[in-house]
């Protein structure tokens, strides 16, 4: 008894409850690590400026709505551009330095085609009504996306197209086994249905123009450049000489031209491309004559890719001088050329190789050269003739557009071909969107702030703009900063092949004009999105609050919006190195 | 990386852990993975100081305090009481430093375990005496600067392989495990839990004051130790079945090498002759498991 007692009272076991809580080690610290969001490079190399990195983050955890809607915020068509954008996102894709790059187009219009076959409703930020009323003239990726844009910031407007369908080169131009009528149609009734409106079969005259100005508090100009220039050589306009944007149009239309035996398609851009493409489809042969090489063609690699395969020859440096009809055949006279030094634009200076001229036996000639505005009230002043401000009169040359109002009249902005360097759909879209913005800060805040305005919502370091960062939305906190390839934490990566885009067979592509690339699944979809490396934004891995060896990262209820608890924090920087993509960053701490 | 249902925390922040400790990185695994109904025996090491001075703790399980070499002794003692209360639930495990697990612990480690004591016993792995001042243990590395093994003198014995010396006690398991590599870490501590009788936990834990690297960097030299073969990650259930866990990367020893200041001295020559013997050290380690190259 007494043993078991003194037994007790010498076991001594120590109990407490203090933790080391009370000790602030985060006095020890002179580094500071932080949350910061930044910007990732495929994001300011598409020209819609879209959220890539959210994006593919969001297919990932199968958000495909979520996924949808960011793209929407930025631009209205996904479903056109996951087809026929040319993707300069991927080309700086920061995977590429790892193996391939994101596969960004296919899941653009993997989303756009999943809502549309779910018929879903986009649920998107509209500022309240502004009372004012823009007229749009041009129903191409421009002034859809001017009227999109506008519509947003609450503006009412309303589109003349003067075809008898929305779309412009989306519609007659571009050919269907690229682009389906359908996808078009699916994208212009959700803009339809989210409150833009298109008035078909309006073609605005010269004076209309004039009575718009009056009658709205804006007009934007979205006419795209639709006359071909024409090669000025004897012969033309003559039989057999036929130009490449009518027939593409003529083929949207529905009619199918006759096109057997040998066409000559002239020119370099999409459209001699796409003639030539068509030609095939059509049972005909196309020979592609530039006068240049390949490697200086405007037209997309990837589609002269295509022609090729799909058997269109390519005879380089060979320069047009005549066509002559020979009953119903023509003789197209070319003169050989060859590279000589460089251009002032850095391009191969091409030069007459001797005096020999090669006649070449064709049943027709299709000129695809490229092409001008139709009438020159659709074309802004040449830039020379002012700057910002003239004589209280505005002439602001944007980056995508430009702003003219005369005398504090109405503000006239002209957009998409009409204005852009580099003429293509998402370019267009992007003078929509900055039309949009120029717009709403002219009426909001005047003149003067427009390009303030403006460089505050710059992608990174643009020239790509955020309508989100317009709008004030979260998309505002991210960082300038690009996230480059050696801030990725690649251990966190493991290889993965791109996905395969899977194509009709050459022989099913030839005979048809079905549409080429064929769709992916879900699936396929959520592995590609993995792969992205979701450069400089948060994706919740959790790698910072695993890693921190002072249980300083605090996380929220649902286990997101993580903070560092600074008390504790020592600064040693794990978080910030452990973070596989450059969501936060290490920086000297501000002493007191 | 999503580990889910390991957000209780049984570690306190305050504690005065060096920044970018790995031992308190080990420590916070381990615990989530063993959960409260823990009781932890810690032989003298740095974590002896961690652990907070009293009436602190930053450990919210039961601590004992115990003599540097007293590791397998004072857990064999722990578990025969609890077993005595009829509390066959808790865990008993001891928390080792290197110099008190290949050096002077091991006589009480190697009785424990050759009586297939029902514990685990963790060994955090910072490669010196880190608490005392980084002298030189059995399991630091050869090529390695401590503070006694200075200048010309550095470290010229090859680290000691202490997870065959227990595999050869025919324990029920025994493993490596990486701060680098959480989700293994963890699965293989849940792994050991659940088995009865002698665990054995070889955790690499990098130490950046002792190591002479920057805080930031503990994790990706941890990441490299097991990338460059150096610190394999792998299995041994019953002495005989090896599984290996992680086919590493083509990684060089030497990038592991050139980004810490204990080995700046190093030669070319000698890191040519290091990566001898880390592909000698790997080739065994396959033929034991049965595998090829
Ligand atoms: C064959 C071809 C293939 C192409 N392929 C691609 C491609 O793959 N990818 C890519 O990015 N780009 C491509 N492009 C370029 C792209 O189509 C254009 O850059 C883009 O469509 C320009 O858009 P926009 O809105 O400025 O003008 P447009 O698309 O040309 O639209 C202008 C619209 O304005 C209407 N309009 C004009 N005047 C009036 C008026 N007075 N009243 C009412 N309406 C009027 C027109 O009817 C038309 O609908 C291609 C172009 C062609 C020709
Ligand atoms: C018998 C005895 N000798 C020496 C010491 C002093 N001592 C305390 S901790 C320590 C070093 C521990 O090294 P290690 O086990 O590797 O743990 P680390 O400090 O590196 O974490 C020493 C030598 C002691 N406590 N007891
Ligand atoms: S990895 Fe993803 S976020 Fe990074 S550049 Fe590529 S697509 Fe963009
Ligand atoms: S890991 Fe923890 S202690 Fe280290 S810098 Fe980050 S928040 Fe601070
Ligand atoms: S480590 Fe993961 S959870 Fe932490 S900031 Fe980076 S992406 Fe987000
Ligand atoms: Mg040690």
């Amino acid at each position: 008894m007494e043993t078991e007692l003194s037994l007790k009272k010498n076991l001594y076991m120590a109990r407490t409850s203090v933790t080391t809580e009370s000790n602030k080690t985060g006095s020890w610290r002179f580094l500071r690590p932080k949350y910061e969001e930044k910007t990732s490079p495929c994001s300011t190399a598409c020209p819609a400026g879209e959220d890539i990195a959210r994006i593919e983050m969001l297919i990932t955890q199968g958000a495909f709505k979520e996924a949808w809607e960011t793209i929407l915020r930025e631009n209205p068509l996904p479903g056109v551009c996951g087809r026929v954008c040319y993707h300069p996102c991927e080309g700086r894709c920061n995977r590429r330095e790892f193996d391939t790059s994101i596969a960004v187009h296919t899941m653009e219009r993997f989303l756009a085609d999943t809502a549309a076959r779910n018929e879903t409703k986009p649920a998107l930020e509209r500022l309240p009504p502004k009372g004012k009323r823009v007229a749009i003239i041009g129903s191409g990726p421009a002034g859809l996306s001017a009227a999109w844009f506008l519509n947003m910031l609450g503006y009412d407007s309303e589109i003349f197209e003067a075809m008898p369908e929305a779309g412009g080169l989306l519609r007659w131009g571009i050919p269907a086994y690229r682009l389906p009528a359908t996808v078009l149609s699916n994208e212009v009734a959700r803009l339809e249905s989210q409150g833009v409106r298109i008035r078909v079969g309006e073609a605005v005259t010269a004076s209309r123009f004039e009575e718009l100005k009056t009658s709205y508090d804006a007009v934007f100009l979205g006419c795209g450049y639709w006359r071909n220039r024409a090669l000025n050589i004897p012969g033309e306009p003559g039989q057999g000489v036929e130009d490449g944007m009518s027939f593409l149009r003529q083929l949207r239309q529905g009619a199918k031209p006759d096109v057997t035996g040998v066409s000559a398609v002239i020119g370099g851009g999409n459209t001699a491309i796409d003639v030539a493409r068509s030609i095939i489809r059509l049972g005909g042969r196309a020979v592609i004559i530039y006068r240049r090489r390949r490697e200086d063609m405007p037209a997309f690699d990837e589609e002269i890719e295509s022609a090729l395969e799909e058997g269109a020859e390519l005879r380089e440096l060979l320069a047009p001088v005549q066509i002559a009809a020979i009953g119903s055949d023509c003789i197209l006279t070319v003169q050989q050329m060859k590279v000589e030094g460089l251009d002032r634009d850095g391009r191969g200076k091409i030069v007459t190789a001797g005096t020999s001229l090669v006649e070449i036996s064709v049943q027709r000639v299709f000129v695809a050269t490229g092409t001008t505005a139709v009438e020159a009230w659709h074309e802004p002043p040449p830039a020379a003739e002012a700057g910002d401000q003239h004589n209280a009169s505005v002439h602001l040359y944007l980056s995508h557009c430009t702003l003219q109002q005369e005398q504090q009249g109405t503000p006239i902005i002209y957009g998409g071909d009409l204005t852009n360097t580099d003429k293509n759909v998402t370019q267009a879209i992007a003078s929509g969107k900055q039309a949009a913005m120029a717009l709403d800060t002219l009426f909001q805040s005047g003149a003067d702030a427009v390009r303030e305005r403006l460089s505050a919502c710059l992608v990174g370091e643009g020239p790509s703009l955020s309508m989100e960062i317009y709008m004030n939305g979260p998309r505002k906190e991210r960082k300038p900063h690009i996230v480059s390839y050696q801030e990725i934490n690649t251990d966190y990566f493991q290889f993965e092949p791109r996905v395969i885009q899977p194509r009709l067979l050459i022989e099913e592509r030839t005979s048809s004009f079905d549409e080429i690339e064929l769709k992916i699944s879900a699936n396929t979809a959520m592995r590609e999105a993995g792969r992205c490396f979701n450069c400089g934004i948060c994706n919740n891995c959790d790698n910072c609050y695993l890693f921190c060896p002072d249980v300083c990262i605090l996380r929220g209820r649902d286990m997101t919006e993580r903070h560092i608890d600074y008390d504790y924090c020592k600064g040693c920087g794990l978080c910030v190195v452990e973070c596989p993509r450059n969501a936060m960053t290490l920086g000297e701490e501000e002493k007191l | 990386m999503q580990l889910d249902a390991l957000d209780k925390e049984l570690m306190c922040s305050g504690h005065v852990g060096c920044p970018g400790c790995g031992a308190t990185i080990a420590m916070r695994f381990v615990l989530k993975a063993l959960g409260e109904k823990t009781v932890m025996v810690l032989p003298a090491c740095c974590w002896s100081v961690i652990a907070g001075p009293f009436p602190q703790s930053s450990l919210k399980i039961p601590v004992i305090h115990t003599a540097f070499e007293t590791g397998g002794a004072t857990a064999s003692g722990v578990r025969a009481a609890l077993d005595m209360k009829g509390d066959k639930e808790t865990t008993v495990i001891t928390w080792a430093g290197d110099g008190g697990t290949f050096d002077i612990g091991f006589q009480a480690l190697s009785g424990a375990v050759e009586r297939n004591e029902d514990f685990i016993y963790a060994c955090y792995d910072n490669e010196a005496y880190m608490n005392t001042g980084i002298q030189r243990s059995s399991s630091t590395p050869y090529g390695a600067w401590t503070t006694t093994t200075t200048g010309a003198d550095w470290k010229k014995l090859r680290k000691k392989n202490i997870v065959e010396a227990l595999v050869a006690h025919r324990i029920p398991y025994a493993a490596t495990a990486n701060i680098a590599f959480p989700e293994d870490l963890i699965r293989k501590v849940k792994k050991a839990k659940a088995i009865k009788g002698s665990k054995f936990l070889h955790i690499y834990a990098s130490c950046p004051t002792g190591w002479r690297i920057p805080s930031e960097m503990s994790i990706k030299i941890a990441r490299m130790a097991v990338q460059t073969n150096i610190f394999p990650l792998y299995e041994v259930e019953n002495g005989v079945n090896y599984t290996i866990n992680y086919k590493p990367r083509e990684y060089l020893v030497r990038e592991y090498f050139k980004l810490q200041g204990r080995f700046r001295h190093l030669k070319d020559t000698d890191l040519d002759q290091i990566q001898e013997m880390v592909n000698e050290d790997w080739a065994l380690l396959l033929r034991k498991a049965g595998e090829h190259a």
